[in-house]
């Protein structure tokens, strides 16, 4: 292994990207865009804010009291629909998708039941809903929530069972914390394939594989330096992402020395499945699908973007066979959890995977020309 | 002188199969070290494959190829330090100017002490140092590709179709190259598919069609030895003439703007045909007898043209 033949090809490819400003510019960005985007949705998710159309049919103090409460709440933001519009109509003309109908008489119920104890006296308030919508039943079942909490004051008797809420960690971690890290880990995935493939199959499309052939650089010196080269534009992008959702979501996560490591792991296992591909694959479009069938599986699948619980068992048990979940997984382990013997076993996990890849990369990747 | 310092180059029966087809088909050859040689052939006559597989680019089906005393097929580190290619459609680095280019390309080698600007002068890029490769023009991107060919100071040098697709401007460019490297009595292994290019600049022409050597000597030697006839040019203002040369027992050929092409075995043939001229009291135009060249001796060799690709010319400056 000469030292001096790597650092010549990684000079090579830095000052080549670096003059390629644009293609610089949006390996760059995409992460970013990602982080923006999804950040965005989720913070929002986190204090989730619903709009609730009200119809006050009693038009009372009691039924005036009753809907301040239901705002008080927090999870809705409360409009109020004239009593004398019908409520389906309301639904179908103004794209609403719930309207909760408070009837008349609402309050002179209220008070025989409170002030006469008549416990006969009921109200049935109505949800005029869209069926088609998404989150009317997540609205319906806060709003059962409220109505039972109600029902429960009202009957005078403490509640049986109660609950508490208590994390097994010390401090509560948001969406957004969980997202960065499986971010990190797709960026750093994409770049590392993407690049090794594209740079590899247009290389040899241009001929300048055969030429190298004729040189003394070993297929090791090249991979090398193709690790070399994939995991400082990793550490520069990683660095971006870090900067930005510090900057803009306030994140809290620890970096610590397993972020180097995953992203060097990250780099050597997408660097040698690229050499693998670029051995099988000859020209550039039908490389870069090859690249796309792997890498956009291991996007969805390995939990980068949401837990993997959120998925049937078998997609489940597919994810643990994809190398990005242990790099999700430790990344997570090592910048949220600080749990060093959980990144240890995902980094062991990852490590062993990349070192057969890159060996059977560097073992079937050919510099002679013999078709 | 040893049998080593004398035989640069010893290729013995050398066979290349691709499924079916014999792309080289036994062929025996010898290059002397400080000669230039050139492997002239059309398109597909297996001159590329000779080339690549001598330079390690690729491994022979069978027979025997020793470089500078190593067989190519076990010893392709220690031959890629003393040998310099010049691949066919060569290319490089399209964001690195002329100047890195020679450098990446030496620092590969490990040869500390290269001399780069020397280099980028013997190639006459001297003006274009610092100008990216994606913007040199087709002829300079060529003479950029023999410039990284020389920057391990090779023993041998090899230039696969080093002018194909250049126009003729260009293409003398690289040949003043080429001489001024037989001139410093570097070896070179040549491939062309243009006879001028092989007379020009090598001192052994091996004359290739369909995986065989067909012919082999100086340009001199094969132009004697295969060419043992003249050839007469004749131009006439009037259509007769045609039927003349022909009554005569001479086989013409019209040429273009009523020229007449007549192959003579010597000079009493043409005396016989101007004379039968004069007494039909034809005016003649114009007049050339010449010896024939190398492209005549590879069409009576061959039965075919060794004419350009299909590629198109790559423009000079």
């Amino acid at each position: 292994m000469n030292l001096r033949i790597v650092i010549a090809n990684l000079f090579v490819k830095l000052i080549s990207v670096y003059r390629e400003k644009t293609t610089m510019f949006f390996t760059l960005a995409f992460p970013v865009i990602l982080i923006l985007v999804f950040g965005t949705i989720f913070m929002s998710q986190d204090n989730v804010n619903y709009h609730l159309n009200v119809q006050d049919l009693d038009q009372s103090d009691s039924s005036a009291e009753a809907i301040e409460t239901l705002g008080q709440n927090g999870k809705f933001k409360v409009t109020m629909v004239d009593p004398a519009v019908s409520a389906v109509q309301y639904v179908k003309d103004n794209q609403v998708n719930l309207v909760l109908v408070i009837p008349q008489g609402f309050e002179t119920a209220l008070l025989l039941r409170t002030d006469h104890n008549d416990l006969t006296a009921t109200v049935t308030v109505t949800n005029v809903f869209d069926p088609s919508s998404a989150s009317v039943p997540t609205k319906i079942e806060i709003l059962n929530g409220v109505i039972a909490g109600v029902n429960q004051e009202m009957s005078g008797v403490p509640p049986f069972i109660k609950s508490v809420e208590k994390s097994i960690f010390t401090r509560k971690y948001r969406f957004i914390e969980f997202f960065i890290p499986g971010i990190i880990a797709m960026a750093v995935m994409t770049l590392s394939l993407f690049g090794t493939v594209n740079l590899n199959t247009e290389l040899r499309q241009k001929g300048i594989i055969r030429k190298l052939s004729t040189t003394p650089i070993t297929r090791s010196e090249w991979i090398l330096s193709d690790i070399l080269y994939q995991f400082i534009l990793a550490v520069i992008s990683t660095i971006v992402m870090l900067l930005v959702s510090y900057a803009v979501f306030e994140v809290n996560l620890h970096i610590n020395a397993w972020l180097p490591v995953f992203i060097l792991l990250n780099v050597c296992a997408f660097v040698g499945i690229g050499m693998i591909l670029t051995r099988f694959v000859r020209e550039a479009e039908s490389a870069a699908a090859a690249a796309n069938a792997i890498s956009f599986p291991m996007m969805f699948l390995s939990g980068s973007f949401f837990p993997i619980e959120l998925m049937p068992g078998f997609l489940q048990t597919i994810a643990k066979i994809l190398p990005l979940y242990y790099v999700n997984e430790g990344l997570r382990a090592a910048m949220i959890f600080e749990d060093n013997m959980a990144a240890l076993c995902d980094a062991a996990v990852i490590g062993a995977f990349a070192a057969v890849v890159l060996i059977l990369g560097v073992t079937i990747t050919k510099w002679k020309e013999d078709k | 002188m040893t049998k080593e310092t004398e035989h640069v180059i010893e290729v013995e029966k050398l066979t290349k199969r691709y499924g079916e087809l014999r792309a080289v088909n036994g062929i025996s050859f010898n290059v002397r070290k400080g000669e230039v040689f050139a492997l002239l052939g059309p398109n597909g006559a297996g001159k590329t494959t000779t080339v690549e597989i001598i330079n390690t680019i690729r491994t022979p089906t069978s027979g025997k190829v020793r470089l500078l005393g190593m067989d190519v097929t076990k010893q392709k580190h220690g031959i890629v330090r003393r040998i310099g290619v010049l691949p066919q459609g060569f290319s490089s680095f399209d964001r690195l100017t002329v100047k890195e280019t020679l450098q990446y390309y030496a620092r590969l080698f490990s040869h500390k002490n290269t001399d780069i600007d020397g280099l980028i002068a013997l190639v006459n890029l001297t003006d274009k140092t610092k100008e990216l490769y994606k913007n040199l023009s087709g002829g300079l991107q060529q003479r950029l590709g023999i410039a990284i060919a020389l920057v391990n100071e090779p023993e041998v040098v090899f230039l696969d179709e080093p002018t194909t697709g250049l126009d003729p401007r260009a293409r003398r460019e690289v040949w003043d190259v080429l001489q001024g490297l037989k001139q410093k009595g570097t070896t070179v292994f040549l491939t062309t598919h243009y006879m001028e290019e092989a007379e020009l600049l090598a001192d052994t022409v091996a004359i290739i069609a369909k995986g065989k050597i067909t012919a082999m000597g100086s340009p001199g030697e094969l132009i004697e030895g295969n060419a043992n006839f003249l050839l007469l040019k004749l131009q006439f203002a009037d259509e007769r003439a045609f039927k003349i040369v022909q009554q005569l027992g001479f086989e013409p050929i019209h040429d273009n703007h009523n020229k007449l092409k007549i192959k003579v075995a010597h000079t009493d043939d043409v005396q016989k045909i101007l004379n039968a001229i004069r007494d039909a009291g034809m005016p003649l135009v114009g007049l050339d007898v010449r010896k024939p060249n190398l492209e005549e001796v590879y069409l009576k060799l061959t039965g075919e043209t060794c004419g350009e690709d299909s590629a198109g010319e790559r423009s000079a400056e």
